[in-house]
């Protein structure tokens, strides 16, 4: 004694829609969440690309750089011999702002830290994951360019980190590193943009012995 | 039973059982987690999956930076500098080079250029960091337990009107280390001048006074012998274990090792001795005695050598003795490079026989200076004489500097109850320990890196002592508490030391700053190094004391006494690092025991961990029993430095305090002591079975004839190309690899700390020992070949060998251990999951797991000591040796900044440059010209576990004996 009969089914006929409809959802919903994550974390949303950092100190690198003339190595001291390219000691602000804008209420912290002692406190702005070995000096020494990876900095009125600082980009100038190389001449110099940039950083390449280097250990110890 | 394998770590692998099959792939618990189920475990997994999503909605504020106001001149942030400064043990230095970064000492090497080190270190100087920033050390000035301040002390004690400055000083009295030390010598000079009646101790629970008592029997004066390993090819070792003990021990081994290597001329090693030492596992022939018999060998031997030297009938129970004569042929053999050595545990007479015996075969290999301390009496007698004015209370004022006199004073002296008999009792040291408790002032010690100072070598050498980092804590150096006395207290050490020097500047300078940063930077004083004396042997004097000398009757048991090869006299017990080091010879970590024969044990139905009553003369204590092959026959051997009750928290009720049982008559061995089974267990934890694999033959040895004629099958069996199913990977720039000469390799074990500190890893404690999780990536696997009651030993130094076909590589699924371009096999903990599926796949068993998060435990300070270079791992990554990857790629960096290739020999890893015999190189094979390709092309070199055709980029090459062609 059925009550259907002519059908005999065990689910009602919606249920073929719904069992579509969750198929559908399920085959673009998972892909979708996944590929979504993935393309979150490439994103500036996630890497902190393009936010300008706020300094405790009014400091702009246009005037400094653009306006001035003042080579990244005149501050960042350490950048052609150690690891980390160095933020400057108040004397070296000093050694000018002694003379320049001696008076000038915005360097009052600079003048308190060089006459009490106490550190200057800046933001860091291009951060690295603990397990990156990163190395400043070789790179210049290959002929990376500051620009390369901090952009137009002389631009910036606040610093921002511009490019994603994702092991997928390291390793693309890892694996390929010609395009991205610049003569020694040209390191600082931000705007320095040549016509046909892969011959030159071919020739770099050859002069300056630089190779791929894809091992874990160049970067992770 | 099968006949025993070749090679064997233990008395249960011998008879066939291997530790993996008792215990599986991994030591027993190492796998287990604790207290919880599978089930509690999946729960623990799912909550924490959940917590671990949350921290992903915030993101961490950028991090500040604060950079100098004005940097100093050569400091560059991210690059190391190195200090040269040393570091004193028992009153001698050896010369340290000190990596800073930062501002923090990091890293420890030896001085190339100070005569103790030559460039190597052993365990303590690697381990002075971990003492320097444990975070135990005393941080106050005390007056009974309560907080003071240095200038609180100098007006309550050092005050013009105080009570020991009456007549002339006579109720002051010094208790102090005993030093070569210009400086101290000057301080302690102008504390006689103001007050001549005050008097100077020195003790040292490990005093060589015997040396000097010895030269002065045989040649009339005290002297300090030296030892020039390198014309010594004849060696007899009357319980002198010099490879491991002693002011120049590094030195010695550098000596020892340069001719165990066929090239230069092999030296042939007797050694008897009663506990087996590292310098008994390197003999070639080695006769197990109680030390008390060893006066009658030294007679027996002179008897041999010598017969109308000897008194008549003196020769005694070893007059026939085939090692006595055999020993004694090879000697007069060898006449200029022979050399007898005596032990500082033996008594004058030995030592004064030794010298006799140098003397009649006109050594080359022994010179004589004079004596390197200041203090020739600083053993029991030098206490003694301070416990009788104590007694008498002649004491008014008692200045404690030397190392923890309450615990390591002679136990029939009563020491720590005489302490309360001086009115003012005053300890400088760096931990409130047993002697701080009873004294009335505490006055923290500054540490060696933080202080500045003097010191002398053995040979006369004076080397200074600089500080790598400010004082973490309130303190005072020895030499500053001296100037308080002297009247300088307004003085800092380095105005004292610099003054000092100002004085006596070996050669007058016009410009004594440039001299004097000339030093400073060196680290050594030139032209400092005492001049040979020319000696002759008192014959009637020696004739006379050999009459009158009764050898030492040994009655029942003999209980040995000698210093921890770990923690030395004790001064070091709070080093987690040292404690967890194991033993050299017995493997033990993390505690002392008391060690037997295995023949002793079976006659007393002892078994290893069984807990024992320990009688001699009337005291007792309670110890664990360790049953050690090659340990000679009814006698046991106890390591001092353990049973701790200061406030060392790490060495608080760690193993049994030997000092209870020493007596100022018997400081090293004693007969009659009897040994009582309590019942229960004393669990220890002993790495000598972990990481087994499974008696294969893989520590090798062979003769030094069968070298010379090129006979080596055993060796030949285990090199050459093995089929492979692998393509063929070209390694067209360098190909870095190692050779490991188990030959030089004296398993002192200086480059497993060295390692250690070099790679950032941690300790995990006895319990986590026990169970197997031990981290060190480097360890010395000590071999056992032959006789169970007398075997040979092996030391075999095995660390990752970076297979070319690297078994781990193919089974992780992750990728996180990969081959690099230059064939180190990589391990990536930012990738690692924690499958430990390369561990299981690993032949060699050389990875080891983060079970734990053992940074947990880091204390604060000692996270100081962490090296920038590397990672310091997390809970559930696996790590092993990476070839020092960071000291190759700061190489390669510099280099290649200059253009150039990488020079062979600029690398130097972490173990190689603190190992003492050099028996590690590094390098590239692609360099045919280079040290490691001439090595991995010699005849000895194998390959370990050939058969398995990993293609290891570590060869070992094996261990040659030299012996006697009559001893066999």
């Amino acid at each position: 004694m059925p009550k259907h009969p002519t059908t005999g089914a065990l689910f009602p006929p919606w249920t073929n829609t719904a069992i579509r409809l969750a198929a559908g959802f399920i085959a673009v919903a998972i892909p979708g969440a996944l590929s979504g994550l993935m393309i979150f974390v490439r994103s500036p949303l996630y890497t902190g690309q393009f936010v300008p950092v706020q300094q405790p100190l009014q400091f702009d690198h246009r005037h400094h750089v653009a306006d001035t003339g003042v080579d990244c190595r005149f501050c960042h001291l350490t950048v052609e011999t150690a690891a980390s390219a160095g933020y400057p000691p108040t004397e070296v602000c000093m050694s000018c702002h002694a003379q320049v804008w001696n008076q000038s209420p915005l360097l009052a912290p600079v003048r308190a830290s060089y006459f009490t002692g106490a550190a200057l406190r800046w933001r860091r702005v291009h951060r690295l994951p603990d397990y990156v070995y990163f190395n400043h000096s070789i790179h210049l020494s290959k002929g990376v360019g500051c620009v390369t990876c901090h952009g137009r900095v002389d631009q910036m009125p606040a610093v921002m980190q511009v490019k994603s600082l994702s092991m997928a980009w390291c390793v693309d100038c890892h694996r390929d590193p010609a395009p991205h190389l610049r003569p020694q001449e040209h390191l600082t110099d931000l705007a320095w943009e040549p016509a046909d940039a892969l011959e030159v950083g071919r020739a770099v390449a050859r002069d300056r012995d630089v190779h791929t280097r894809t091992s874990c250990t160049a970067c992770h110890r | 039973m099968s006949t025993p394998p070749l090679h064997w770590r233990s008395a249960e692998e011998r008879e066939g059982e291997s530790a993996g099959a008792r215990h599986g792939e991994f030591p027993p618990g190492a796998a287990e987690m604790d207290g919880a189920t599978r089930r509690e475990l999946l729960q623990l997994l799912a909550v924490t999956l959940g917590l671990a999503a949350l921290p992903g909605c915030t993101r961490a504020p950028p991090p500040e930076v604060r950079p100098y106001t004005r940097q100093p001149e050569d400091v560059r942030p991210g690059l190391p500098l190195h200090y040269a400064t040393s570091m004193t043990l028992g009153g001698a230095a050896t010369g340290l080079l000190v990596t800073s970064r930062e501002g923090r000492p990091i890293k420890i090497e030896g001085n190339p250029d100070h005569p103790a080190s030559l460039g190597a270190t052993g365990i303590f100087e690697q381990a002075a960091i971990y003492h320097l920033l444990d975070p135990q050390r005393a941080r106050a000035f005390k007056l009974r337990g309560r907080g003071r301040a240095w200038n609180d002390f100098l007006a309550a004690v050092v005050d013009p009107g105080a009570s020991f400055r009456r007549d002339g000083g006579a109720g002051l009295r010094f208790l102090v280390e005993p030093s070569g030390s210009p400086l101290l010598a000057a301080l302690r000079a102008r504390v006689l001048t103001a007050l001549p009646n005050a008097r100077f101790h020195a003790f040292d629970p490990l005093a060589r006074d015997a040396v000097y008592e010895g030269t002065r029997l045989a040649f009339g004066r005290p002297l300090e012998a030296q030892l020039d390993l390198d014309r010594a090819r004849a060696i007899v070792a009357l319980d002198a274990d010099f490879l491991s003990e002693g002011p120049f021990r590094l030195r010695y081994q550098r000596r020892f090792a340069d001719h165990r290597v066929p090239e230069n001329g092999m030296n042939r090693l007797y050694a008897a001795e009663s506990a087996l030492t590292v310098t008994g596992a390197n003999a070639d022939h080695r006769l197990r005695v109680r030390s008390g018999e060893i006066a009658s060998l030294a007679v027996a031997l002179l008897a041999a050598v010598a017969p109308e030297r000897a008194p008549a009938g003196a020769a005694g129970p070893f007059a026939t003795h085939p090692w006595v004569q055999t020993a004694a042929r090879d000697l007069r053999a060898h006449g200029a490079a022979a050399l007898v050595v005596a032990g500082a545990r033996q008594p004058p007479l030995v030592h004064a026989v030794a010298a006799a015996l140098n003397a009649l075969l006109g050594s080359a290999a022994v010179g004589y200076t004079r004596p390197a301390l200041d203090d020739l009496v600083s053993g029991p007698a030098s206490l003694a004489g301070l416990a009788r004015d104590l007694e008498a209370g002649r004491v008014d004022t008692l200045v404690v500097t030397a190392w923890n006199p309450a615990y390591t004073a002679p136990a029939d002296l009563g020491f720590e109850e005489l302490l309360a008999r001086a009115g003012t009792t005053v300890y400088h040291g760096l931990f409130e320990d047993e002697t701080a408790a009873r004294a009335t002032w505490f006055l923290p010690a500054t540490h060696e890196l933080e202080s500045w100072g003097d010191a002398r070598a053995l040979d006369g050498t004076v080397s200074l002592v600089q500080p790598l980092i400010a004082p973490l804590w309130d303190g005072v150096s020895a030499a500053e508490v001296l100037a308080a006395f002297a009247g300088l207290a307004g003085q800092g050490a380095r105005e004292l030391l610099r003054a000092s020097w100002a004085e006596r500047a070996p050669r007058p300078e016009p410009d004594f700053s440039r001299w004097w940063d000339r030093a400073v930077q060196r680290g050594t004083v030139e032209g400092m190094a005492f001049p040979a004396e020319t000696v002759a042997v008192d014959w009637p004097a020696l004739a006379a004391g050999l009459a009158t000398a009764e050898p030492p009757r040994i009655e029942g048991l003999e209980l040995g006494f000698r210093a921890d090869a770990r923690i030395l006299d004790g001064r070091f017990a709070d080093c987690a690092w040292l404690q967890e080091l194991p033993d050299p010879i017995t493997k033990l970590t993390w505690s002392n025991a008391l060690e037997l024969s295995p023949r002793t044990a079976e006659r007393l139905g002892l078994a290893a961990e069984d807990r024992v009553e320990v009688k001699l003369g009337g005291r007792a204590l309670v110890a664990a029993v360790l049953v050690v092959p090659g340990h000679a026959d009814e006698a046991a051997s106890l390591a001092l430095g353990y049973g701790r009750g200061g406030a060392e928290a790490l060495a608080r009720g760690l193993g049994a305090n030997a000092y209870r049982l020493r007596t100022g008559a018997a400081p090293w061995f004693a007969s009659g002591a009897t040994l009582t089974r309590l019942g229960g267990k004393i669990p220890l934890s002993i790495t000598q079975e972990h990481w087994s694999t499974e008696g294969r033959p893989v520590a090798l040895d062979v003769g030094a004839a069968d070298v010379a004629r090129r006979h080596l099958p055993l060796i030949d069996a285990q090199k050459g190309p093995q089929p492979t199913m692998y393509p063929p990977v070209a390694y067209p720039g360098n190909r870095w690899a190692m050779a490991i000469d188990t030959s030089r390799c004296t398993g002192c074990s200086a480059c497993v700390l060295a390692c250690e500190s070099e790679n950032n890893i941690l300790p995990v404690g006895a319990e986590q020992v026990r169970r197997g999780r031990e981290m060190a990536w480097l360890r010395v696997d000590r071999y056992y070949e032959g006789d169970l009651h007398d075997p040979k030993v092996v030391m075999h130094p095995l660390a990752c060998v970076h297979c070319e076909d690297a078994p781990c590589e193919v089974v992780c699924p992750v990728n996180a251990t990969v081959h690099s371009d230059e064939g180190l096999n990589e391990m990536v903990y930012n990738r690692c999951v924690g499958t430990r599926y390369c561990s299981n796949n690993c032949p060699y068993k050389v990875r080891r797991f983060n079970f734990l998060d053992y940074r947990e435990k880091l204390p604060d300070t000692e996270a100081l000591a962490m090296n920038p270079e590397v990672t310091v791992r997390a809970r559930g990554v696996m790590e092993k040796c990476s070839y020092c990857v960071q000291r190759i790629e700061a190489t390669r960096l510099g280099a290649e900044r200059e253009a150039r290739p990488i020079r062979d020999g600029e690398i130097v890893t972490a173990c190689q440059q603190a190992c003492p015999s050099q028996a590690i190189t590094f390098g590239s094979l692609h360099d045919p010209a280079s040290r490691v390709s001439a090595l991995h092309a010699d005849p000895r070199s194998f390959q370990m576990l050939h058969e398995l055709g990993t293609r290891p980029r570590t060869v070992h090459l094996a261990r040659v004996r030299n012996p006697h062609p009559e001893l066999g």
